[in-house]
């Protein structure tokens, strides 16, 4: 059923950056040589299955761990183990499996027991499947199945969000995911994440601005009461699900925990997808479709890549200027800095951001019109001709300067609370209840107070460090949420896993 | 731009081999800054907004264009006079903190240099502008650390100082603009005065063309109420104080004119006299001093409209305006704090 559309207060439009990823698909070619994390997604590192010198198969499992919450890891190609070593991956050291191609065929093993008629499957078996694939990693809580893949089993999942929203300055293309049969194919793996998890109800979150898509999806689950259809604003950060529970549930969120805790699993497209291929079809997850945008790539395209494929490869040629620019992992306002070429992709890739280095000064930057600048202000050009594209570069735009307390931190806060008032308290060294009681805990990270300040006033830092000394002198996030929500799975797993 | 970056280069290269001079190092890069912008680069976030408090300042700067323009036109290179002084003088104070603290010289003198004329008496001597400006930059802001720190707003700082130490000057320089009026009368009450001593009220159109006395920049309204809608629309400003406080000071002495005729004037000549315009979209919401809560805002306004109609038709003063922007800056901290303890308040 159609709900109308809704939106949450706050947040910022990204809208029409230079560089998105055009809706075009690219094979990239085997890769020479792999190195597998045997920590993806949301899991914990698993053990290794294969030793040094073992011949592998593409979709072979290679890591897996069935006491821990985890799902197993595969061998992306056709080849000889090297080598298992520890390395540092995002800020952690975990194993990883060096693994040579020797048949660069892009046959992939299937699984064991898949059915196209997935309905004739028993629940066990597709749960199996899912597991066995690996999907069950995807996202923020991965996907419950009975093998502990989350911390919460499927029957206990009240809500399931699948949002396609697209809040970020570049996404992923919409349209690409969902094009030709993978349209249908998206809609079977609804099916069989609700015949999963029979007690849910399942809200499909979509970007307004696609009214055709929305248009279809519509036509096509008229008849199915179960499936709510929500247009939803792209702004910043709707794709959050500290923001998606609020706006589609009208349900308070236990900041600081998950979703799963409350029984909500929020997914993304390409996860319900995987789960199609993995119950349908059979297919382990080795590839996943990452989309190369912003300004300083060559081109902007979509490309479909086995996981464990070095960025360095990735990268080859793919780059634009003399100077290496920054390369960003998912997000332009959170992401993580890809310096190290030599580091592998994961599962949980969704979009790889180059955006250009400019460290160049300006003759009388200020005063400039501003055709292709993006601010929340109304004070450029920009917001008069939108049709223009926006340019996206890492000069900071203006020196540091006191705050003013012009409140633009406080509008655009998508979780209500005043950064700039928090930020003079951890200056200062006040660290106690008060801010506690201001909220610092429901800070979610997301980057605008930072993003807005006409100041230049690093926020988001202030916020993270108040938040760090608060939990080392005994208050924690706990004392605002346990009181008030009745969570699950606390014992298996506290916190949320940032990187 | 290659000129100016060749006399920066050699300005520098003079003042870092004499050790008087090397003080001046903050100037210097003031003007460095203000030329050449950043090679600063972001870290996380990646990407950062293209606002700075530059462009934000001389956004205030150009709202403020028509009415500075205006009061050119009607009282003469005076004016123009006034405003040099003021950014002179003010200049100088801040130029001096900035050496003694050896920190940056910040953007916000940007507006404080252009106001400050604005809401003095047209013929105001220039040595009485040097003196109100140092004074109010000192007293009104420097004392408290500097931008971003001040309790209350620099300008109306020197002009209650002003209004106090030199009463003579600041209450009979009213001369007439010298256009739109008869020539013979060369000085004449403000439009607000005349409705103190006879109950007169001015006529509308004269109001919002500027064809009556005031001070400088307060009598050109209708490019001081497009600026602020300008300021509101580029969100430099925000809408909540000035709508608070133009809708309380219509409705409220509406109220009050009906009981009692001569002391409280009708509402829209309220608004439409002093410097309640000036006031309302460019002093009251001085983002560093005004409230920054969103119900502090709406109750900052109210207050202010209720205040300065309460001192223009209750007490011995003509204009209540900038007492009241002094009263509601003073305030502004307990009304943050009790928006705060309310909205924060233990369930």
């Amino acid at each position: 059923m159609l709900k109308p559309f809704r939106t949450f207060k706050g947040g910022y439009r990204f809208k029409n950056y230079a560089g998105q990823p055009a809706p075009v698909l690219i094979e990239a070619d085997i890769p020479k040589q792999v190195v597998v994390p045997l920590r993806q997604g949301f899991s914990s590192e698993v053990k290794a299955t294969v030793k040094a010198g073992d011949a592998v198969f593409a979709g072979q499992i290679i890591g897996r761990d069935d006491e821990s919450i985890s799902s197993p890891v595969h061998s992306p190609v056709n080849g000889i183990v090297e080598n298992i070593k520890r390395m540092n991956y995002f800020k952690r050291d975990i194993n990883m499996v060096l693994i040579r191609t020797t048949n660069s065929s892009r046959e992939i093993t299937r699984l064991p027991g898949y059915a196209s008629e997935w309905w004739k499957l028993s629940n066990e078996k597709i749960e199996e499947l899912i597991y066995l694939s690996g999907v069950s990693s995807l996202d923020r809580e991965g996907i419950p199945t009975r093998f502990k893949s989350s911390i919460v089993q499927p029957a206990d999942v009240n809500h399931l969000i699948i949002h396609g929203v697209g809040s970020e300055p570049y996404n992923i293309s919409l349209d690409l995911l969902l094009e030709g049969k993978n349209f249908l194919n998206f809609f079977e793996g609804i099916k069989i994440l609700k015949r999963l998890m029979p007690n849910s109800k399942v809200h499909l979150a979509l970007n307004a601005r696609k009214p055709k898509l929305i248009e279809q999806f519509v036509k096509l689950t008229s008849q199915i009461e179960w499936l709510d259809i929500y247009p939803l604003e792209p702004k910043y950060p709707q794709g959050y699900d500290e923001i998606l529970v609020p706006t589609i549930l009208h349900q308070k969120f236990p900041y600081g925990y998950s979703a799963a805790n409350i029984g909500i699993v929020v997914l993304n497209i390409q996860a319900v997808l995987g789960v199609y291929k993995a119950v349908a079809e059979g297919l382990p997850l080795i590839e996943r479709i990452i989309a190369f945008c912003g300004p300083a790539m060559k081109e902007n395209i979509h490309l479909k890549v086995r996981t464990g494929t070095l960025l360095g490869d990735l990268f080859y040629g793919k780059l634009k200027g003399e100077r290496p620019p920054r390369v960003v992992l998912n997000s332009l306002l959170t992401g993580v800095l890809m310096n190290d070429f030599s580091l592998p992709i994961d599962r949980s890739f969704t979009q790889i951001i180059a955006i250009e280095e400019n460290n160049k000064r300006e003759f009388l930057s200020f005063m400039r019109p501003g055709l292709r600048r993006d601010s929340y202000t109304r004070t450029f050009l920009s917001k008069l001709f939108p049709n223009i594209k926006k340019i996206a570069d890492t000069n900071q735009h203006g020196e540091e300067r006191p705050c003013i307390t012009c409140n633009f931190c406080e509008e655009i806060c998508p979780v209500g609370i005043i950064p700039h008032l928090l930020s003079k308290y951890v200056k200062k060294g006040f660290i106690d209840e008060t801010i506690m009681n201001y909220g610092i805990f429901n800070c979610i990270e997301c980057g605008l107070c930072s993003f807005v300040c006409p100041s230049k006033i690093p926020l988001v830092k202030y916020m993270k460090a108040g938040h760090e000394k608060l939990i080392m002198q005994g208050c924690d996030q706990a004392q605002c949420i346990l009181p008030y929500f009745n969570l699950k799975g606390l014992e298996e797993y506290r916190g949320v896993t940032k990187l | 731009m290659k000129l100016i970056k060749d006399v920066l280069g050699n300005l520098n290269g003079v003042i870092q081999k004499n050790k008087f001079l090397a003080k001046f190092k903050p100037v210097l890069n003031a003007m460095d800054e203000f030329f050449f912008g950043t090679s600063r680069v972001t870290s996380l976030p990646y990407i950062l907004d293209y606002i700075d408090i530059k462009r934000f300042m001389s956004f205030v700067v150009i709202a403020l264009i028509p009415a500075t323009l205006a009061a050119i036109y009607f009282w003469g290179l005076h004016i123009l006079a006034m405003i040099i002084v003021s950014y002179a003088f003010g200049g100088m104070v801040e130029v001096a903190f900035a050496i003694t603290r050896k920190k940056e010289i910040h953007e916000g003198f940007l507006v404080t240099g252009l106001i400050f004329p604005l809401i003095l008496p047209p013929a105001t001597p220039l040595w009485v502008v040097a003196v109100g400006v140092v004074f109010g930059v000192l007293f009104g802001k420097e004392v408290f650390g500097g931008t971003g720190r001040n309790i209350f707003n620099p300008a109306i700082v020197g002009r209650v100082f002003l209004t106090i130490a030199f009463p003579k000057i600041m209450t009979l320089n009213w001369p007439l603009p010298s256009i739109g009026v008869g020539a013979d009368a060369i000085t004449g009450a403000t439009p607000l005065a005349l409705f103190k001593s006879q109950s007169i009220v001015n006529s509308y159109g004269n109001l919002l063309f500027g064809f009556c006395s005031g001070s400088a920049g307060e009598t050109f309204r209708i490019g001081l109420i497009a600026g602020g809608i300008f300021l509101i629309l580029t969100r430099i400003i925000d809408w909540r104080i000035p709508l608070a406080a133009l809708s309380t000071i219509f409705v409220f002495p509406h109220l009050s004119n009906h009981f009692f005729h001569t002391t409280f004037a009708p509402g829209l000549f309220q608004i439409l006299s002093g410097g309640v315009l000036l006031g309302a979209f460019f002093m009251a919401t001085d983002p560093v001093t005004a409230p920054f809560t969103k119900s502090g805002r709406w109750i900052g306004g109210i207050f202010l409209g209720v205040l300065t109609v309460l001192i223009r038709g209750l007490s011995g003063y003509v204009e209540g305006l900038v007492f009241s922007i002094l009263l509601l800056n003073a305030c502004t901290p307990l009304i943050d704090t009790l928006v705060l303890k309310v909205r924060y308040r233990r369930k």
